[in-house]
């Protein structure tokens, strides 16, 4: 896929934030600033886990460029243990990253409050794979905290368990097809209920980290009044069609009065692919979407394959 | 949840065909499976790296977590993959 050259963008800067007071506290954000002088809203980037986070990093940085040069001010955070944050993989709990995405979210609020007269500018979460999780749940105790905030979900997984499973999983891959990933996958499973870390594909996973991961799920917080939901899926086939696993998810959303639009666009599973490639289907699609006031938006979502 | 249909044995049949094409990069061979279509030992590109990512793919785009002590007779045929994933799915 040929490279596109980086969009026009503002400055951005990288700097840490303290979310408490031990030796663990310094997260890196990097700060990309709105093109203009009043941010148009404020996007945070959740990044997904262990090595996808490292493999969809530059999808990550085109698509902040793109919306700072939009005029929205977006901040990109490293999870405890992650990037360039403190502290190291196993020390992370699902229940610190949370904490993590709830610090960022305010100091970005802090970095663009609202002006005399005029509201604070929309706060979005914007989450790929298990970061739509962690953006759930962070979203759900601001939502308690009086800042309710919208929604970007790329490649959302409705379901941590199976996020947990496929990544215990990549110790047994070369079983699976002989049947003795059974007895690999027991041993984890002991491993961590004893209490006791696992290490995969050379990241160290807490019980309390696994714990978290596989309870989340992508339920509609309750905020108040239900905002925006924008739901985009990749899938390398002509004409991408909505995964029937993302129905149900998306029906409790609109119940739940969200204003939700899904989509499927063509690209490559960058969060995983071995080289690093890029989307710009889902770049454009994003931008647009993200720009467009929503009542402009059909609040239709395309129908899933069935 | 109220609104949840699993899906038919046929459209999880289809779904098995899209995957195995865009896991193994078949480029669209896959439209001419059938449910009596081999794969373990019959398509080379369906190797034990690309049985992880065929499964995982699967889990993804039907919403289901695979039981760990799932073996290589599920990878036998397509018809024998889709009742595979339709009984995991009523799970």
């Amino acid at each position: 896929m040929p490279l596109r050259p980086p969009p026009m963008a503002g400055s951005f800067e990288p700097r840490f934030i303290t979310v408490d007071d031990t030796p663990l506290g310094a997260r890196l954000l990097l700060h990309h600033a709105p093109a203009q002088a009043r941010a148009r809203g404020l996007v945070l980037y959740v990044h997904p886990f262990a090595e996808e986070m490292n493999k969809a990093r530059r999808m990550a940085a085109l698509q902040a460029r793109a919306l700072a040069a939009a005029g929205l001010a977006v901040a990109q955070l490293d999870l405890l243990g992650c990037g360039d944050s403190a502290g190291d993989f196993g020390d992370a709990s699902w229940a610190r990253w949370v904490d993590d995405v709830v610090h960022a979210a305010r100091w970005l609020q802090q970095r663009h409050p609202a002006r005399d007269g005029e509201s604070a500018p929309p706060l979005w979460l914007w989450g790929l794979r298990a970061g739509t999780l962690l953006a759930v749940a962070a979203g759900a105790r601001l939502a308690e905290a009086g800042s309710a905030c919208h929604y970007l979900f790329w490649q959302p997984a409705p379901l941590g368990k199976l996020l947990l499973q496929q990544f215990l999983r990549l110790r047994a891959a070369g079983e699976l097809a002989a049947g003795q990933a059974k007895a690999a996958m027991e041993q984890l499973r002991a491993e961590l209920a004893a209490g006791r870390a696992v290490e995969i594909a050379g990241y160290t996973l807490s019980p309390a980290l696994c714990k978290g991961l596989e309870q989340a799920e992508l339920k509609p917080p309750p905020a108040q009044p239900p905002g925006r939901l924008l739901w985009f899926e990749l899938s390398a086939v002509e004409n991408p069609r909505l995964a029937p696993a993302g129905a149900a998810t998306l029906a409790a959303w609109q119940q739940a009065g969200w204003q939700v639009q899904a989509q499927a666009v063509q690209g490559p599973p960058f969060w995983q692919t071995t080289e690093i490639e890029d989307a710009p289907a889902l770049l454009d699609a994003t931008a647009r979407a993200l720009l467009a006031p929503p009542s402009a938006q059909p609040a239709a979502t395309e129908p899933a394959a069935a | 949840m109220p609104t949840r249909s699993d899906p038919t044995p046929m459209d999880v049949t289809r779904e098995v065909i899209n995957v195995l094409d865009e896991v193994l990069s078949l480029g669209g061979r896959a439209a001419s499976f059938t449910r009596e279509t081999h794969l373990l030992g019959a398509i080379p590109e369906l190797d034990s790296m690309a049985v992880a990512t065929l499964i995982t793919t699967l889990e993804e785009r039907l919403g289901f977590v695979a039981d760990d002590d799932l073996d290589g007779e599920a990878f036998a045929t397509v018809g024998a993959l889709a009742d595979f994933v339709s009984a995991q799915i009523a799970q």
